[in-house]
């Protein structure tokens, strides 16, 4: 470890010790005793705040958690925060002093079709792992500044997720590699093409031998193309691909059930059942076809015919079950939960598939009385909807449970109609970690002369059992092609500078098989090259062929065959392809395979007392690839709320069977393999396991080093999925988690008006009482339409009950509506606001102490029992209320109503009173305590929105409703003298949700989709008994639950 | 023990309140004058440019029209400085030997830009847009004054927000027919000088440049060719030729078929505020539309 590590180690303990102080916990047997004796429906944020805890009771009196006179930032390494010293001083004066004189650059020669001060937007597509995102990129001066979902693609409709919508940041990096290395000194491109083509030019007679190559999953059929046609000149060379979190298990299984690569992919739109066998499927792109399948489940959840175009209201909604191991998002959307751990869900899938006829029950299992009976509930939900149903196995479980998927779905008749077998959207399906198991022994043997890895970082994330970084110094020469000079950068002889998929020329595969040309969007910042640049040299007819000659011999005839071009263009097909950004028509056909499928009996129950511990990827920065992108790293994480880190998480019990407390640093050992990691408990997750993202524990990077710990560190090649037989040892050290879930809350707690007995849930109250989430099941909504306002009759007083005038709204009236039974949680709004909005992260430290800037946050209410919670996600910002509190005590009028009625945040008015904040019941405005906007950093102001002012220290901030985008709209239609079409108007939000929850638009027009969204009996209004009257509104949930299983949920 | 201080000490303390007192309303109304002035707004000041470009040599001498340079203006909020190929669309062919337009042949040979310094700047804050404005007839010399009698670009208002809001609160004394945008010497109709407009095209969705035909010339007198507008529509054509012209005042005949006559401002600006839906004062003074 480099000593500055050291010391910033140092300088990091002794936070933590100030940190140890605050966190005397509860005990999970006070907590359960605090508990016991509540009926009926209870919900709850946080642990601390269930229970009551002196220093809830202290943030609650509290209006940003501590001081705000607080100066000086201990992890100020993070470089995010810079104190200016005496220009602080004359910040004040400078508003009353002229402008510097400011250049202006025009063009020597402007680019023909460019208008300046108006974005273009262009197709292209991201490819990921798991299947290519389409996006459509917002492109100002030929700037990317905005990535979406491609609306116009088949496969996401314009939906995105978090990590599409963060490699923007990814792309102006400051971090990125910029130059090709030569043993660490500056040496040119060509140099290396020179070196590396005479070493092939020496290899050529041996048929390659001693040439690997290591990739990340290739994506790009033009890749695989060019690596047959390399194969077939050096056929001894090998291309083996890794990437940590890969698809071994669905390929596997594929294999042994059809003798060939398959994929699956599910049909939700026709499935009543949807049973999830630890398949995260909603909560982003870690899972293929995320953005499908969570349209497709949300599509069949809505219950009006406003949007999904049927007829009359379509009351057949789907129903969601879910066991799995880790809490995840598509656990807390189902109507039933069962959390088991990881290694029990293969043993849990046979027993179904054998309960469904299928191979036989799994010896020597024992199930808990409630899994018991779940399993005979789903049975026979499952028969009753024959080809109605579906079963998704877990990217991350194993064979087995693939197998026994595929089994059900087929005796259950569901194989043609739920789901389809295709082609694979990888077009070099292989088992990676057995490849990657047999390079690391050719690298031990001595048998590996040049070793080129492509975008994949194995130093990092190689399982601990491999010794990758020992095997790599046997290797005669490394290059490492990255973006970022990562740990396998820094081992590697050459390091070649990577271009980002935003600057350069690829294709790939979506979901559904449809193919991407991704086109670059800029010239390359720093130069960088591309995996089709080094695999061309192979071929020796045409080395120097660029990616976009290869793209258009592999899909140049296609495109053009596709499209005929009326006015005789040969080229129109292609761009036409390009234009779209994906070519038509070449979705997969589903294949016809006869499937020979035998569920291998499933290993031994682990026992009770054994701990497992469970890999899996980071919902946001995944195997550790975006690491370094602030915004995923600071946006609190779904279910864990977690910022920045990554933790041990383990459930309330096993942290209690532990003796340990939440955050405190662990030992876990594994293997022989230790790490450290702190611990953190999340509701719902299995007892017995400990759940560890991978993905973080960077040694590289100003904003990924030192974030958590590398669970690679003790991750098995054998069982790289999970792992049983680890042990624990405790340590009397302390890690200061960044959990922001309890720093959005009332002013109001017990000692102003709670009862003051320790089992008062603030929030959790207000959720009920006040009827912050609403929500019925299908029976109960069936019976009562109206449930969401029954029983809460003060919704909307009357408008004279306000001392301040009503304002009259004569032409547009901006509302949104949030639809609670689509909305996944999945955050991919809150980086789209991120992005379009200019949001600063404010680092660790900042985070901890509740200065999160994040304009959109997704509200998490858990209910029930803290090993079974059910959660209800509410996206939270600004409600633009119609009496707004906020507005009423700003003493400088920096926040004032429009015609229209936003609330309107004037950044150069506002003098930081926070008066607004304190004032404002939702808590979803943002204060800059401190100067968190980079102003420096030349590729972070390439990145910016130049339509929204970039925030300096000291003012107030909040959601505006992307009021960038309705002035852009409005001059549009201003101009034509016409009203604002409906839908012309998306926010960012909006715009990113996969599931389109959040709709927009102008309740004065009676057409509008909000304003019927608006009209439902389901809508509600948060804390609208204030008169408030909230431009926001929601649709309660309804849950369409199996009533063998809880007859007592719901309203 | 002696009086520290003496009798007289009693004035010097009065003189000091009413002096105190002055000195502060004296530093209000510098500094209040001193925010207004031009060393703060640099209304009027000639910035040091690479080439002493001439508006007046090239807008009143040559008869270049603003977009010819300007080119985004009616469709970016940003107006567009002209890229050095512009300049040497002419400029390779006359004064190819000018010293003065070395620093364009510089750029052209280099490839570099020709740094200009910004002379309308507003605060970064600040969103302003120009497609809006001269689509809504607010014309280039109601805020950049004549420029084409500018030798040396100057701003000719302080651009300061009281400034904006002047006219956002009352646009009607500015508003012009689209079609004299662009005219520098645009008078506002007087008696002498009055102007007649008629509504063409009345439907939502008509480009405010196709919804107003105006001319400074008397349509009962005038032929077709005369008018301002472009966008004569064959109706109009064969109604200015028979149809008698009224002045009576908006709304009492059907606009569509008739010229009226204005002969103030107020009347003008009414009209067209009626026709381009310019939005009300309360709309275009809220915050959002120059802040976000």
């Amino acid at each position: 470890m480099p000593p500055v590590r050291d010391s910033i180690e140092k300088q990091q303990n002794s936070v933590d010790e100030d940190m140890q102080k605050t966190h005397a916990k509860l005990t999970l047997a006070e907590v359960r005793a605090k508990l016991a004796g509540q009926t009926g429906k209870k919900y709850w944020r946080s642990i601390d705040e269930l229970a009551g805890t002196p220093e809830f009771e202290q943030a609650l009196r509290d209006e940003f958690p501590q001081h705000s006179s607080e100066w000086i930032d201990p992890v100020s390494r993070r470089g995010f925060l810079k104190i200016m010293g005496a220009s602080l001083a004359l910040a004040g004066l400078s508003g009353c002093t002229k402008q510097p004189d400011e250049p202006i650059y025009p063009y020597v020669k402007a680019p023909e079709d460019l208008v300046l001060g108006k974005p273009v937007y262009f197709a292209t597509a991201f490819p990921f792992p798991t299947g290519a995102v389409p996006v459509l990129i917002k492109s100002y001066a030929y700037r990317p500044i905005k990535v979406d979902g491609n609306p116009d693609h088949p496969y996401n409709q314009g939906g995105s997720d978090p990590i599409t919508q963060a490699t923007l940041l990814d792309l102006y990096d400051p971090d990125r590699s910029k130059h090709c290395l030569y043993r660490g000194e500056t040496s040119p491109w060509p140099t290396f093409l020179a070196s590396f083509r005479s070493m092939l030019a020496d290899k050529k007679p041996l048929g390659g031998q001693g040439v690997y190559f290591l990739s990340d999953t290739v994506t790009s059929p033009t890749l695989a193309a060019q690596w047959k046609k390399g194969q077939a000149a050096f056929p001894n060379a090998k291309f083996i691909q890794y990437s940590p979190v890969n698809r071994d298990s669905a390929y596997a299984a594929s294999k042994a059930a059809f003798g060939e690569y398959a994929d699956a992919q599910y049909r939700l739109a026709d499935a009543d059942i949807i049973v999830s066998l630890d398949a995260d499927f909603l909560s982003g792109a870690r899972h293929p076809g995320f953005h499908r399948l969570a349209k497709d489940y949300a599509n069949r959840r809505r219950l009006d015919a406003t949007l999904n175009g049927t007829a009359s209201a379509n009351y057949s909604m789907n129903r969601l079950y879910a066991v799995e191991s880790m809490t995840s998002t598509t656990g807390m959307k189902a109507e039933h939960r069962l959390a088991l751990r990881a290694s029990d869900i293969e043993g849990f899938a046979a027993a179904l598939a054998a309960a469904l006829g299928v191979g036989s029950a799994p010896s020597g299992y024992t199930w808990s009385p409630e899994a018991q009976k779940f399993l005979a509930a789903l049975v026979a939900d499952l028969k009753s909807s024959r080809g109605r149903c579906v079963i998704i196995p877990g990217e991350q479980q194993t064979v087995g449970v693939h197998l026994a998927a595929m089994a059900m779905n087929d005796s259950l008749g569901n194989v043609g109609k739920t789901v389809v077998y295709t082609d694979t959207v990888n077009p070099m399906p292989s088992n990676q970690t057995d490849d990657l198991r047999s390079l690391v022994a050719d690298m031990n043997a001595g048998k590996v002369d040049w070793l080129v890895i492509l975008n994949a970082n194995p130093v990092y994330s190689a399982p601990a059992d491999l010794n990758f970084g020992d095997a790599i110094g046997k290797v005669g020469t490394i290059v490492h092609l990255g973006n970022h000079l990562d740990e396998t950068g820094l081992q590697a002889h050459w390091h070649i500078n990577a271009a980002h998929y935003l600057e350069s020329w690829t294709d790939a595969r979506a979901y559904d098989g449809t193919v991407s040309v991704v086109q670059p969007m800029i010239e390359p910042l720093y130069g960088g090259h591309t995996a089709h640049d080094i695999v061309q040299s192979l071929s020796f007819d045409n080395p120097d062929a660029s990616a976009y000659q290869l793209l258009r011999q592999t899909w140049g005839d296609q495109a053009v065959a596709v499209v005929k071009p009326a006015g005789g263009d040969a080229d129109f097909g292609w761009r036409k392809l390009l234009h779209d950004g994906f070519l038509s028509g070449s979705a997969y056909t589903p294949k016809t395979l006869t499937a020979k499928i035998t569920i291998p009996a499933p290993p031994p129950q682990s026992p009770a007392n054994s701990l497992e511990i469970i890999f899996r990827p980071d919902p946001h920065v995944y195997d550790g690839r975006y690491a370094n992108v602030g915004w995923l790293q600071e946006i609190p994480r779904p279910i864990t709320n977690l910022s920045w880190d990554n933790a041990a998480l383990m459930s309330y019990a096993t942290l209690d069977n532990m003796g340990v407390h939440e955050h405190q640093v662990i030992e876990i050992h594994l293997n022989g393999y230790k790490v450290l990691a702190p611990v953190l408990a999340v509701p719902g997750h299995p007892d017995g396991a400990i759940t560890a993202h991978l993905g973080q524990g960077r040694s590289t990077g100003r904003v990924a080093g030192g974030t958590g710990f590398s669970a690679y560190q003790i991750r098995p090649s054998a069982t790289p999925l999970f792992a049983s037989g680890a042990t624990v040892v405790k340590t009397d050290r302390e890690w200061g988690l960044a959990v922001p879930k309890s720093h959005y809350i009332d002013h109001r707690a017990t000692y102003v008006g709670g009862d003051g007995s320790g089992t008062h849930s603030l929030e959790g109250n207000e959720a009920i009482d006040r009827g912050i989430i609403r929500y019925a099941t299908l029976d109960q909504f069936k019976k009562e339409p109206g449930f969401a306002q029954e029983g809460y009759g003060k919704d909307t007083p009357p408008p004279d009950e306000s001392l301040f005038p009503a304002y009259r709204y004569d032409k547009n009236a901006w509302g949104m509506s949030i639809d609670l039974n689509s909305c996944v949680g999945c955050n991919a709004c809150v980086v789209s606001c991120y992005a379009e909005n200019n949001i600063a992260v404010v680092g660790q430290h900042q985070a901890t102490i509740g200065r999160i800037m994040q304009w959109i946050r997704i509200d998490t209410y858990y209910e029930g029992d803290l090993a079974a919670p059910r959660a209800h996600f509410q996206p939270m910002t600004c409600h633009q209320c119609e009496n707004a509190p906020c507005e009423q005590v700003c003493p400088v009028g920096a926040t004032v109503h429009s015609p229209e009625g936003l609330n309107m945040m004037i950044y150069n008015r506002c003098v930081g009173t926070r008066y607004c904040s304190n004032n404002c019941p939702y808590k979803v405005r943002r204060f800059n305590f401190l100067l968190y906007s980079d102003y420096t950093t030349p590729s972070l102001k390439l990145m910016r929105n130049p339509d929204v002012t970039v925030r300096s220290r000291g003012v107030m901030e909040k959601c505006s409703y992307c009021v960038q985008r309705i002035q852009e709209v409005k001059i549009e239609a201003d101009k034509n003298n016409r009203p604002i079409h409906d839908g012309e108007i998306f926010t960012a939000c909006q715009q990113a949700c996969p599931t389109n929850a959040i709709i927009f638009g102008n309740i004065n027009d009676a057409d509008a989709r909000v304003t019927k969204l608006k009209k439902l009996e389901r809508t509600y209004g948060v804390l609208a008994d204030l008169n408030t009257r909230p431009r926001t509104t929601y649709v309660a949930e309804v849950i369409n639950v199996n009533p063998e299983l809880t007859p007592d949920v719901g309203a | 023990m002696a009086q520290i201080f003496d009798r007289s000490s009693n004035a010097l303390a009065r003189m000091s309140l009413v002096l105190s007192g002055l000195i502060i309303i004296a530093l209000g109304v510098t500094l209040n004058e001193l925010q207004r002035s031009p060393w703060v707004t640099r209304q009027g000041q000639r910035a040091d440019q690479p080439v002493p470009f001439s508006h007046k040599h090239h807008v009143e001498g040559l008869g270049l029209q603003c977009q010819y340079c300007h080119v985004s203006v009616e469709k970016s909020s940003y107006a567009g400085i002209p890229p050095t190929r512009t300049c040497m669309n002419c400029h390779s062919q006359i004064w190819t030997n000018a010293a003065l337009l070395e620093p364009v042949r510089h750029s052209w040979a280099t490839g570099e830009s020709i740094v200009w310094t910004k002379v309308h700047d507003l605060p970064d804050f600040v969103y302003f847009n120009h497609e809006i404005h001269v689509n809504k007839g607010i014309g280039c010399e109601t805020c950049h004054g004549r420029v084409d009698e500018m030798p040396i670009m100057y701003e000719q208002n302080t651009l300061q927000m009281e400034w904006c809001l002047d006219c956002h609160r009352n646009p009607i004394k500015n508003l012009r027919p689209t079609a004299e945008i662009y005219n520098m010497d645009w008078k506002k109709p007087s008696d002498l000088n009055p102007v007649w407009c008629t509504a063409t095209n009345v439907k939502t969705g008509t480009p405010t440049s196709e919804s107003v035909n105006c001319t400074t010339v008397d349509p009962a007198t005038a032929s077709g060719t005369q008018l301002a507008s472009l966008h004569l529509v064959e109706t109009v054509d064969a109604q200015i030729a028979g149809a008698p012209v009224s002045d009576t005042p908006a709304g009492m005949l059907a606009p569509s078929v008739n010229y009226i006559k204005f002969t103030n401002q107020d009347a003008l600006g009414g009209f067209l505020f009626k026709h381009y839906h310019i939005r009300s004062a309360r709309e275009l003074s809220s915050c959002e539309v120059c802040h976000r």
